[in-house]
């Protein structure tokens, strides 16, 4: 029985680092808030990169999500911009809270890429006539300021939401670069019913 | 003890997984509010000022509960919105003739399905809250509890159809048809009010909305309604709100209508805590339409201060407001006619 406990107890804490990792965020040499990240992608030349990652862009997400602006294959580099929604949850109740828009840059060398995210905004939502929920126009604030604005709660709920959209957006990229593509609408969890059982 | 083990860690994964995956459309949402409020009329009146809501003297009142739900599935979604209480019933709806209060008219803030034919192009069918004025019926979506002449006597909601193109994130274009009489469900004779609204957001921070609505119909209810409503939050703590109307009776309601205007600054003192004016004037138009104010062709200027204070989901607003008229419109305390009235209250709104 105690071994039982024992060993909860530390999937629990387990549990409770994995949620906690917010230390992929860091702040740049401007005190801003960064995401940054090295990828190793051996047998790939820069071009080929580069190619796979354009087509990334344009292809992987919806506009609103993940929209290129520039690429600069002087400079084997790409950006983009993006957004997030961040929704505020209750036991049954839950609408969005804010957007959080950032920009992206992916750079590229043979064999190994890198990318940021970094100029994270935060545009506050409010309730409309209609019972939609809708952006705040003119109330746009950096994320560095936001522990200023939100309770702490929400100010961790924010950054926790934002790591997990980085990650997933640099685990779709990688799929573009493995050259096996995951379809964003694709990543939904599925529970098939066996016919054995 | 393996299984155990086996089993926390699977969820562990999953949970995980669940944190990258976007689904692929947001789930059923449930938003809503509850409010309350304490008012005094300094005047001892029952009825004084006789704008919409907080209309209680010396009583703790409700608002009402407002539920919301809202689904999106691909291009199509509906709104549901249900509103219990009086400031959600017979303070808003129409009496009708099915029942006390209107029996069919109760509950319903909002019921609409909409789809998005294109990226640009959206589609609404249904009852749904106006596109007319600056304030609205959920005390969520004011600033001040009160609520302004404009608001009073214009539409609160219009059934119709309604199609919107976005010519960008600064600029789109409603028009729509309604039926012939607001704040219902259905026609008195037929759907044929036309509506339209131009949004612009010239700077970062201001919105513009220019709103018209032409009907024609035998009640009071129904007419030529041409409305700027419009907002610009200048600094991080500054905003300033201004709407104007102008509306005109139906054929077949009277003559005359009303006009006004209303501005709204409002400060941020600090992030709990926003103070706020609402500066009204408005005027009953001559003819023979009477209106929740002044007798035709008197008018008045009232005066609202107000304070929101946040706690999380919770506000606080205290509120004075001073109203003066061109003529004896209200009440004193010996039950006389005079051009002025006061009142103060202190209101709870509780948003989800």
């Amino acid at each position: 029985m105690k071994k039982v406990v024992i060993a909860v107890l530390l999937t629990m804490l387990s549990v409770g680092s994995v949620l906690a990792q917010t230390d992929t965020l860091a702040l740049d040499d401007n005190n801003k808030i960064i995401y940054y990240q090295v990828v190793t992608q051996p047998a790939s030349p820069a071009d080929t990169l580069y190619n796979k990652v354009t087509l990334f862009l344009k292809k992987a997400y919806p506009k609103d999500r993940l929209k290129l602006v520039k690429l600069d294959k002087a400079n084997s580099t790409l950006s983009a911009t993006g957004g997030v929604l961040v929704s505020k949850k209750s036991m049954i109740a839950m609408h969005e809270d804010a957007s959080v828009g950032f920009n992206f840059v992916i750079e590229v060398k043979d064999n190994k890429y890198r990318y940021w995210f970094t100029d994270f905004v935060v545009t506050p939502y409010e309730r409309d006539r209609y019972a939609n929920f809708v952006p705040v126009a003119g109330k746009s604030y950096p994320i560095e300021k936001a522990s200023g604005k939100l309770s702490t709660d929400d100010y961790n709920g924010y950054l926790k939401k934002i790591v997990a959209n980085c990650r997933e957006i640099g685990v779709i990229l990688k799929s573009y670069t493995n050259n096996k593509p995951i379809a964003v609408k694709q990543t939904q969890k599925k529970t098939a019913v066996p016919k054995e059982w | 003890m393996k299984k155990l083990l086996l089993v926390s860690l699977l969820a562990l994964g999953a949970a995980t997984v669940n944190a990258q995956d976007k689904p692929a459309d947001p789930p059923l949402t449930i938003t809503g509010s509850v409010d309350a409020y304490y008012k005094y009329d300094f005047s001892g009146q029952k009825t004084n000022i006789p704008t919409s809501f907080a209309s209680d003297h010396n009583s703790i009142s409700i608002g009402m509960v407002d539920l919301a739900l809202k689904k999106k599935v691909g291009k199509a979604s509906f709104v549901g919105e249900l509103s219990f209480g009086p400031r959600g019933q017979a303070q808003s709806i129409l009496p009708t003739p099915t029942g006390p209060g209107g029996a069919e008219s109760y509950h319903i803030q909002n019921l609409y399905v909409s789809y998005d034919a294109t990226d640009k192009l959206n589609l609404t069918l249904g009852y749904m809250g106006t596109f007319v004025g600056y304030e609205v019926i959920s005390p969520v979506g004011n600033f001040n509890y009160s609520t302004s002449y404009l608001f009073t006597n214009g539409p609160f909601q219009n059934a119709g159809f309604k199609a919107t193109y976005s010519f960008s994130s600064k600029a789109s274009l409603m028009v729509g048809v309604f039926n012939d009489q607001w704040n219902v469900y259905t026609s008195v004779d037929k759907a044929n009010t036309l509506g339209a609204q131009l949004f612009v957001s010239p700077v970062e921070g201001w919105t513009a909305y220019i709103n018209f609505i032409y009907g024609k119909n035998r009640t009071i209810t129904s007419g030529t309604v041409v409305d700027l409503t419009t907002a610009y939050q200048i600094t991080d703590a500054f905003k300033l709100g201004l709407n104007a109307a102008s509306y005109s009776a139906s054929e077949g309601a009277g003559t005359g209508g009303y006009q006004g205007v209303a501005l709204y600054p409002q400060l941020a003192v600090s992030s709990a805590v926003t103070l706020g004016l609402r500066g009204e004037y408005f005027k009953t138009k001559t003819g023979t339409l009477a209106t929740f104010g002044p007798a035709p062709g008197e008018s008045v200027t009232a005066i609202t201060a107000t304070a929101n204070i946040k706690s999380g989901p919770l506000t606080f607003i205290p509120e004075f407001r001073i109203d003066n008229g061109s003529a004896n419109s209200f009440v004193n305390s010996s039950g006389a006619a005079t051009k002025s009235a006061q009142q103060f209250l202190l209101a709870a709104v509780y948003a989800f």
